[in-house]
C-alpha cells in the first residue's frame, strides 16, 4: 500500500487513502486479528506467575501436544464456518473415524490402510453433510445436528460400545516422540495448517469458498458453482475430522466409540477466538490455531492451579461468548 | 391487467432487418412462484451499439437481464445470441460467451478486496506441477491499473468492498465487467449511486467500450442517459416488452408516456 506513487496523487485520492488506514487502525478488525494471539499471550503471562509449574519446557511441551486435536478440528470447522455454515457433526466424525479404523485393525490389515479408512470416513461424513447443505438446500444447522445423531449412533452400532485396542508402536510414536522437544502430533497439526493456509490464501477454491461465505448469491452471479464449492468446504472439514480421529487413536493406544462433545465445542470456540466471521466470507487459519492453544492452555493452567475439571466446560463458554460479543459489530 | 396486445404492430422498433442481431429474445417467461415477472419478452440488440431498456419499478428488466446471463433460467421462450440459441445454465456460461453483466446489486463480495472481486472466477493462476497458485501480486498489480483508469477513485485495490462508497462499489463492479466483456456488456442501472461528474465518466467509459465494438445493453431510469448513450429503446411495462424505437426518433416526452402507458404510439 505504500509503495504506490508512481502515480501522482490527487488531493481527493490521497485523504481517501489516509481515511481508510485510520480506519483499518482503528476498528473491529483489529480486533478479530488480536483476540486470540493478545489472549494467549495474557494466559500465559498469569499462569506463570501463578504456578511456577506453568512455564516450563515439558508443561508447555505437554500442553501444546495436547492442543493437537483441538488443532486440528478448529482448521476443519474454520471451513464450515467460513462458508456461513456450521458443522456440528465434527465430533461425532472422530468417533466413527475411530471406530471404523478400530474395525479396518481388527480385519487385520496394515496400519497405513487403517488411518486412509479412518480418513475416509471423515471425508465421506463431510460428503454427505456438503450434499445435504448444498444441493438439497437444508439449514447447515439441521443437516449437521441430524449427521451429528447419525454418526454418532452408526460408531456405536458398528463397535458395540466396545474399544477396539491398538498398541502400535508406530502409531504411539507420533503421540509420544518429540523432535526438537515439540511433539509429532502437534508438528503434524502444524503441517496440516500449513497446507490449509495455502489453499484458503493462495489458490482459487480458497477465493471462492470465501466469497460463497460472503454473499453466495453474488458468488454464483459470477458463475462460481455454489453448490460445489459448499460440499469441497464440508468435505475439508470432514477430513479433519478423519485426521483428529487417527491422532486420538494413536494418543490413546484404542479406538473411542463414544464422542466427546468437548471437542465440538472447542473447535467452535477456537473459531470464534480466532476472529473467523460467523457470518461466513472472512477466515484466518493462524487465528483458528492460536484460539484453540489457548483454549487448552487456558485448561490445563486452571488443572494445574487445582481448579476441578468440571469447570472447564464453563470457562470455554464463557471465553466463547465473551469473544463473540467482542466481535459482535463485524458485519 | 395492462395488457396491450396491439403494442408491438403498432411499434415501429427500428432494429428489425437493419445491421448484425447480436441478442434476440423471443417470448421469454419468467415465472416465481404465482408472480409472473416477464410475460413473453420480446427485444433485439444490434451489434456494436448501445441499446436502452426503460421501464418502471417490478417491468421484469432486472428479471429479463438475469434471463441473459444465465442466471435465471427461462420459463419459456428463446434467447438467441450471435444467431444461435442460447442455453446457459449459469452465469459461467455467459461469461464464457464473453457477456458480462453489471447486476443492479453489483453482486460483489462484501468481505473480499477490491482485486479479489475483480478477479472473481477469472483468477490468474502459476502452475506448479499438479497445483495452480493465485498470482496474487500480478492480480492487484492489473487490478491498480485498470481502477486508475475509472471515473471513480477508489482508495485503494486492498481494501475490502464494504469500505467503499456506493459510487466506488459501483464502479468497482463496472470496471469489473468492462474488463471482462468481450463482445457484450450487460449494464442494470449503472449510475444510480452516482453524482452528475461521475455519472458522465461512467457514460464516457460506456462510449469508448462501444467504440471498442463492443454491444450494450443498459437498463436505465434516467430518460436524458438514455437519450444521450443509446441508438435502440425498448420499453417494458409489466413483464413485456410494450414498444421500442430508433432514440433519434422519441423525445424524452415520448418516452415519459411510454412507461407509464399514457402513449401508446412512438414518433
Ligand atoms: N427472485 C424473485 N422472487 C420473486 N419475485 C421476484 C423475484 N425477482 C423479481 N421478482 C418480481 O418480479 C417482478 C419484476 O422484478 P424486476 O425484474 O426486479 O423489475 P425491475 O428490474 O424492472 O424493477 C417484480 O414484481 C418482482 O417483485
Ligand atoms: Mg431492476
Amino acid at each position: 500500500m505504500t509503495a504506490e506513487t508512481r502515480t501522482p496523487l490527487l488531493p481527493a485520492r490521497r485523504s481517501g487513502r489516509v481515511k481508510g488506514l485510520a480506519k483499518r487502525f482503528g476498528t473491529e478488525e483489529v480486533w478479530a486479528k488480536a483476540t486470540a494471539p493478545v489472549a494467549l499471550l495474557a494466559i500465559v503471562i498469569l499462569f506463570s506467575i501463578a504456578s511456577p509449574r506453568f512455564f516450563t519446557a515439558a508443561n508447555l511441551s505437554g500442553m501444546l501436544a495436547d492442543s493437537t486435536i483441538p488443532v486440528v478440528l478448529a482448521l476443519g470447522a474454520t471451513f464450515a464456518v467460513a462458508l456461513a455454515g456450521i458443522d456440528l457433526s465434527l465430533a461425532a466424525t472422530v468417533a466413527l473415524g475411530s471406530v471404523t479404523m478400530g474395525l479396518a485393525y481388527q480385519q487385520g490389515w496394515p496400519l497405513i490402510v487403517c488411518v486412509l479408512v479412518a480418513i475416509a470416513t471423515g471425508v465421506a461424513v463431510g460428503a454427505f453433510n456438503g450434499v445435504f447443505v448444498g444441493w438439497v438446500r437444508i439449514p447447515d444447522f439441521i443437516v449437521t445436528l441430524g449427521t451429528l445423531s447419525l454418526v454418532m449412533g452408526l460408531a456405536l452400532i458398528l463397535s458395540t460400545g466396545v474399544p477396539v485396542q491398538m498398541r502400535e508402536p508406530a502409531l504411539t510414536f507420533i503421540s509420544t516422540q518429540s523432535l526438537f522437544g515439540i511433539r509429532y502430533n502437534i508438528l503434524i497439526a502444524i503441517g496440516i495448517a500449513v497446507i490449509l493456509h495455502v489453499v484458503l490464501f493462495h489458490t482459487r477454491f480458497g477465493t471462492h469458498l470465501l466469497a460463497v461465505g460472503d454473499n453466495a448469491d453474488a458468488a454464483k452471479a459470477m458463475g462460481l458453482k455454489v453448490a460445489r464449492i459448499k460440499l469441497a468446504g464440508y468435505m475439508l472439514c470432514g477430513t479433519m475430522g478423519g485426521v483428529a480421529a487417527v491422532l486420538l487413536t494413536s494418543y490413546i493406544g484404542s479406538s473411542q466409540p463414544a464422542a466427546n462433545t468437548d471437542y465440538l465445542l472447542k473447535a467452535i470456540a477456537a473459531v470464534v477466538l480466532g476472529g473467523v466471521s460467523l457470518f461466513g466470507g472472512r477466515a484466518t487459519i493462524i487465528g483458528p490455531v492460536l484460539g484453540a492453544i489457548l483454549l487448552t492452555f487456558l485448561q490445563s493452567g486452571l488443572t494445574l492451579l487445582g481448579v476441578s475439571a468440571f469447570y472447564s466446560p464453563l470457562v470455554i463458554g464463557i471465553v466463547v461468548i465473551a469473544a463473540a460479543t467482542l466481535m459482535r459489530g463485524r458485519k | 391487467m395492462t395488457d396491450n396486445t396491439r403494442s408491438r404492430s403498432s411499434f415501429d422498433n427500428g432494429a428489425t432487418g437493419a445491421g448484425d442481431i447480436k441478442v434476440e429474445v423471443r417470448d421469454v417467461e419468467k415465472l416465481f412462484g404465482s408472480i409472473v415477472a416477464l410475460r413473453g419478452a420480446n427485444l433485439t440488440v444490434r451489434k456494436g451499439e448501445v441499446t436502452a431498456i426503460v421501464g418502471d419499478n417490478g417491468a421484469g428488466k432486472s428479471t429479463l437481464v438475469k434471463c441473459l446471463t444465465g442466471l435465471y433460467v427461462p420459463d419459456g421462450g428463446e434467447i438467441i445470441i450471435d444467431g444461435e440459441v442460447a442455453h446457459f445454465r449459469n452465469p459461467d456460461d455467459a461469461r464464457e460467451g464473453g457477456i458480462e453483466t453489471v447486476y443492479q446489486d453489483l453482486a460483489l463480495s462484501d468481505q473480499l478486496s477490491v482485486w479479489q472481486n475483480m478477479f472473481m472466477s477469472r483468477e490468474l493462476v502459476r502452475r506448479v506441477g499438479p497445483f495452480k497458485f493465485l498470482r496474487r501480486k500480478e492480480m492487484k498489480k492489473q487490478a491498480k491499473t485498470l481502477v486508475e483508469d475509472l471515473a471513480v477513485t477508489v482508495p485503494s485495490i486492498t481494501n475490502s468492498v464494504k469500505r467503499l462508497s456506493g459510487g466506488q462499489r459501483q464502479a468497482v463492479a463496472i470496471a469489473r465487467g468492462v474488463m471482462w466483456a468481450k463482445g457484450m456488456i450487460i449494464l442494470d442501472e449503472p449510475t444510480a449511486a452516482l453524482g452528475l461528474r461521475e455519472t458522465a465518466q461512467v457514460e464516457a467509459l460506456i462510449k469508448r467500450t462501444v467504440d471498442q465494438g463492443q454491444t450494450v445493453l443498459i437498463v436505465s431510469h434516467n430518460f436524458e442517459q438514455v437519450k444521450r448513450l443509446s441508438s435502440q429503446v425498448w420499453v417494458m411495462r409489466a413483464g413485456q416488452v410494450v414498444g421500442g424505437t430508433r432514440t433519434v426518433d422519441v423525445t424524452n416526452e415520448e418516452l415519459v408516456g411510454m412507461v407509464t402507458g399514457a402513449i401508446q404510439l412512438a414518433g
